[in-house]
């Protein structure tokens, strides 16, 4: 998982994560959403059909007072809590 | 070249020379054998 | 945090349907896509021809040979690329099964017994070896593990009055898992997908649930459906993992 930052400021982030598709980038979206601190997450990528896939770039812009690295890294967080509570649910259903 | 004759079912080696009729029989039907190597095929 | 709640409405070892609360459509779609596209299976992907003399070109054969399921033992026992040889030699007048594929891995077989390959007459042979590898369903069909993965809406049946007496005699079409008013789970094939059939005389209306949804798991033998929900999970988590990392750095 290669990362490139486009742009960084302290409530704002831009950055490229490279050979990641819908399947983490929406979940993660999601989570960002979720968490405190953070004003709006996006990411953005080219469809298949427009010259191939390119790479999806993600964008948080937080709230005043989190750091819009930070803010990620409690992303990251939030979805291996979601994964280990489901794996759990998952398990004691089974 | 091996050949094989279609009425005799006996391979034929073919030169420039004697035409294309097997040497045995007098057939003019021969038939091209699948080499016997063994061909690698990439799975699409 | 998030609170979730597994109920399985029919289990099976290749086959499965769970209901799960409390999940995002984002997290549930990212579930369903990993299934798909992120579980390695082993496919074979080379096939070194011996001898074919069937009716079949050895490249009809080879794409053939790489849609048959193979096991795969997802705890780490291989990496991806690894290779697995299988042989096969059959003779006709015999139809060639995938059952009749000898591999030399005892933990890479062939899923199912029983696929035909071809239909050899008198004095056929096909004799050949083939590398599986293990591979993303991402890159090939062949390597998709979860072969039927999909989800939909809980959908909760509410009686809302009496049906009107004289109203046309129209069914009512709903798909999937309804919820009833005491809470029971009833997959719609149970009347018919036909809410007519349950609820004769009664007006109802239908709601989706928020954030349930019902999964149907379904895989191609590679590795039953507990191995393939588990590593869909894992494949999530291993990437949040990697880009926490990559982050911290």
């Amino acid at each position: 998982m290669d990362l490139r930052v486009i742009e960084k400021e302290d409530n704002a982030l831009s950055i490229e994560i490279a050979g990641e598709d819908h399947t983490f980038m929406n979940v993660l979206k999601g989570a960002l959403l979720e968490t405190d601190g953070v004003a709006a997450a996006t990411y953005d990528m080219n469809p298949e059909q427009s010259g191939g896939q390119t790479d999806p770039v993600l964008t948080i812009k937080t709230e005043d007072g989190t750091d819009a690295l930070d803010a990620l890294e409690a992303g990251t967080d939030r979805v291996i809590e979601k994964t280990d509570a489901l794996t759990e649910a998952y398990e004691s259903a089974a | 070249m091996s050949y094989k004759c279609s009425r005799c079912k006996r391979d034929v080696e073919l030169d420039s020379y004697g035409g294309v009729r097997c040497p045995y029989c007098g057939h003019r039907v021969l038939l091209k054998e699948r080499a016997p190597d063994v061909k690698e095929v990439d799975v699409e | 945090m998030a609170d979730y709640d597994v109920t399985f409405i029919e289990r099976d070892d290749t086959e499965a349907r769970f209901l799960v609360r409390g999940v995002t459509p984002a997290f549930a779609n990212g579930i369903r896509r990993a299934m798909i596209a992120d579980v390695p299976t082993f496919s074979i992907d080379t096939v070194r021809f011996i001898e074919n003399s069937s009716v079949m070109f050895d490249e009809q054969l080879a794409l053939r040979l790489g849609l048959i399921p193979l096991t795969t033992p997802l705890g780490g026992e291989f990496d991806e690329d690894d290779t697995v040889t299988l042989a096969l030699d059959v003779e006709g007048p015999e139809t060639a099964y995938s059952g009749d594929l000898v591999s030399s891995d005892d933990m890479v077989q062939p899923a199912e017994e029983d696929v035909p390959i071809i239909d050899l007459k008198d004095g056929q042979r096909l004799e050949l070896e083939a590398d599986a590898v293990l591979g993303y369903g991402q890159d090939h069909a062949k390597h998709q593990g979860g072969v039927a993965v999909g989800y939909r809406h809980l959908q909760r049946v509410e009686v809302v009055g009496d049906r009107d007496e004289f109203r046309d005699d129209e069914p009512e079409i709903v798909r999937g898992v309804i919820e009833t008013e005491g809470g029971e789970l009833v997959p719609t094939e149970e009347f018919d997908n036909d809410l007519t059939e349950r609820y004769p005389d009664s007006e109802v209306e239908v709601h989706d649930v928020e954030n349930a949804f019902v999964f149907d798991v379904e895989t191609d033998g590679s590795f039953d459906v507990d191995t393939l929900v588990q590593a869909g999970i894992d494949s999530i988590r291993g990437r949040a993992e990697e880009l926490k990392e990559a982050v911290q750095l």
